[in-house]
C-alpha cells in the first residue's frame, strides 16, 4: 500500500469504517511507515481531545429563525401535496379493487409477522437474570469516570514522549481499541438510549480506559 | 626494515588481545541474563508475577516446590519478594523495553495472580484462583479447575479450556480479541455473555438456556441448574462457546 493510499482512508480507519481486509493492510502499512504514523497519531489526538470538548447548544435566536423557516415551508408543502391527490383518478375497476386489497392484506401480514420475530429475539426473560444484567449508567458515573480518565491523561501525556516506541506505540493502539469501542458504544445508544447491553459496554469500557491508563501511568 | 619489522611484531600482539576483550565483551553484551529462584512454601502459595515485556508460562507439577525461570535482556532487572507464602516476582519498570520470558513450575493449588503489558500468557493445569491483567497478550488457560478466574487484556485472544466450580466466579474480557471458552457439556452455570461485535455463539449450549434474555449483543441465562456465574465480555470479537 502507498503513502497516498494509507492517508486517503486513515481517517475512515480511526472512525472504524473500514473493511476488515482494508484495516489488516492499513496497519501492516503503519507498522511499517513512520510518517503514515505520525498522520494516525495527529488524527487520534484530534478526535481524542475533541471528545473532551464541551457541547455548546445553538443560541435560541437560531433555533427560532430555523423553526420560522420550517413554518413557512409546510403549508407549501401539504398544498402541493393535496392538490396533487385531488388530480388523482379514483375511478377504479373491480379487478383493480380486489388487487388491493390483496396487496393491503399481504402487507399487513408481512408486518404482523416481522413484529412477532422481532418480539421473539427477547424472549421470556427470568426476573432474577434480567435483573442481575441490568447495571444503568448513571450521569455521576460517567462524570466521575471521566474526569478520572482526564487526569490520568494528563499524567501519561507528559511521560510518553520518554519511552520505549514500542511501548508507546502498544499505549497507542490499545487506548484506540478502547476508543473506538467507546465511540461504538455512544453511536449505539445514540440509536436507542434506553439499550441496557449498550450502557453496560460503555461503561465497562471506561473502566478499561482506567486501567490502561493506570497500568502506563507508571512508566 | 628490521627496526619496522620489530615495531611491527610488537604492535599485532596488543591489537590481536584487545580485538579479541572487545569480541568477549559484545558477545557477553548480546547474551541474556538468566532468573532461577526455587521457593517452598509451607502451605498454598499465592504467586505473583508482574512483568512488561515476554511471555509468561506457568505450569502445574506434582512437587511442592515453585521453581521459576526466566530469560531476560540484560537491561532487565529481575526481583523477588518472600513474605510467608506470598511470593513476588517483578521486573523493574526501565526506559528501555527489554524482553523477559517466564517459564514457573507450581504445585496446582497455587494462587496465581500474573500481570503484564506485552506478550503471550500460559497457564496450565491450575486449580488455585486464578487473576490475569494485560494489554497487549493472547492469554491461554488450559486444563483450569480454579474456583475463580478474572482475566482481562486490552487486545488479544483468550482461550479458556477447563472446568467451573459450584459458586465460583469466572470472568474473561477482551476488547480486541475472541473469547474461545470450552466447557465439559455437563457444567451448570448463569452466563452473562455481551459482545459489542454482536457475534456471540453459544453452540449447543444454547439449547439447555433457561430464563434467558437474547439479543443480538447479550445473552444472558442460566445452564442446566446454575451456580458458576461465568462472565464473557468482548467488543471488538467473538464470543465461543464449547462442549468439550
Amino acid at each position: 500500500m502507498l503513502c497516498t493510499e494509507c492517508q486517503g482512508l486513515i481517517s475512515e480507519y480511526i472512525d472504524g469504517a473500514l473493511e476488515l481486509g482494508e484495516q489488516v493492510k492499513i496497519e501492516r502499512h503503519l507498522a511499517d511507515c513512520e510518517p503514515c504514523r505520525a498522520v494516525r497519531d495527529d488524527l487520534l489526538q484530534i478526535v481524542h481531545f475533541s471528545h473532551q470538548l464541551p457541547e455548546h447548544a445553538p443560541a435560541t435566536a437560531l433555533w427560532s429563525r430555523i423553526r420560522e423557516g420550517v413554518a413557512e415551508l409546510q403549508p407549501r408543502f401539504w398544498s402541493r401535496w393535496w392538490a396533487g391527490l385531488r388530480t388523482l383518478n379514483f375511478n377504479l375497476s373491480v379487478p383493480q379493487l380486489v388487487a388491493g386489497a390483496a396487496a393491503l392484506v399481504i402487507v399487513i401480514s408481512i408486518a404482523v409477522i416481522v413484529s412477532q420475530r422481532q418480539n421473539g429475539s427477547s424472549q421470556s426473560v427470568d426476573p432474577k437474570v434480567r435483573q442481575a444484567d441490568v447495571v444503568p449508567l448513571s450521569n455521576v458515573d460517567v462524570q466521575q469516570l471521566e474526569k478520572q480518565i482526564s487526569r490520568l491523561s494528563e499524567s501519561v501525556e507528559e511521560r510518553k514522549n520518554s519511552w520505549d516506541p514500542e511501548l508507546r506505540t502498544a499505549f497507542e493502539r490499545n487506548l484506540y481499541y478502547i476508543d473506538q469501542s467507546l465511540a461504538e458504544c455512544r453511536h449505539q445508544l445514540k440509536d436507542n438510549p434506553a439499550d441496557d447491553v449498550s450502557q453496560e459496554l460503555m461503561l465497562n469500557a471506561y473502566r478499561e480506559k482506567v486501567r490502561l491508563l493506570e497500568g502506563f501511568e507508571k512508566f | 626494515m628490521i627496526r619496522t619489522r620489530k615495531t611491527t611484531k610488537y604492535l599485532i600482539r596488543p591489537v590481536i588481545c584487545t580485538l579479541l576483550c572487545l569480541a568477549i565483551l559484545s558477545v557477553s553484551a548480546n547474551s541474556s541474563s538468566r532468573f532461577e529462584r526455587t521457593y517452598s512454601p509451607r502451605g498454598t502459595a499465592h504467586l505473583s508475577i508482574s512483568n512488561v515485556n515476554g511471555s509468561i508460562r506457568v505450569t502445574a507439577w506434582d512437587r511442592k516446590t515453585i521453581v521459576a525461570r526466566a530469560n531476560a535482556d540484560p537491561s532487565i532487572a529481575i526481583e523477588d519478594q518472600v513474605l510467608g507464602d506470598d511470593i513476588t516476582i517483578w521486573t523493574r519498570r526501565n526506559l528501555s523495553l527489554g524482553r523477559a520470558n517466564f517459564e514457573v513450575s507450581v504445585p496446582p493449588e497455587t494462587s496465581l495472580a500474573i500481570k503484564n503489558v506485552i506478550g503471550k500468557i500460559e497457564l496450565q493445569n491450575i486449580t488455585g484462583h486464578v487473576s490475569v491483567n494485560s494489554f497487549d497478550s493472547d492469554v491461554h488457560l488450559v486444563g483450569i479447575d480454579s474456583p475463580s478466574v478474572d482475566v482481562r487484556v486490552t487486545s488479544g485472544d483468550i482461550f479458556f479450556d477447563g472446568a467451573l466450580h459450584e459458586g465460583g466466579s469466572y470472568n474473561l474480557q477482551s476488547m480486541r480479541g475472541d473469547l474461545d471458552v470450552t466447557l465439559p457439556s455437563a457444567s451448570p452455570f448463569n452466563l452473562n455473555a455481551r459482545a459489542l461485535s454482536e457475534n456471540i455463539n453459544l453452540g449447543s449450549f444454547l439449547n439447555n438456556l433457561t430464563g434467558s434474555s437474547r439479543g443480538p449483543k447479550g445473552v444472558s441465562g442460566t445452564h442446566l441448574r446454575g451456580g458458576p456465574r461465568l462472565t464473557l465480555t468482548a467488543y471488538a470479537g467473538r464470543i465461543l462457546l464449547h462442549k468439550k
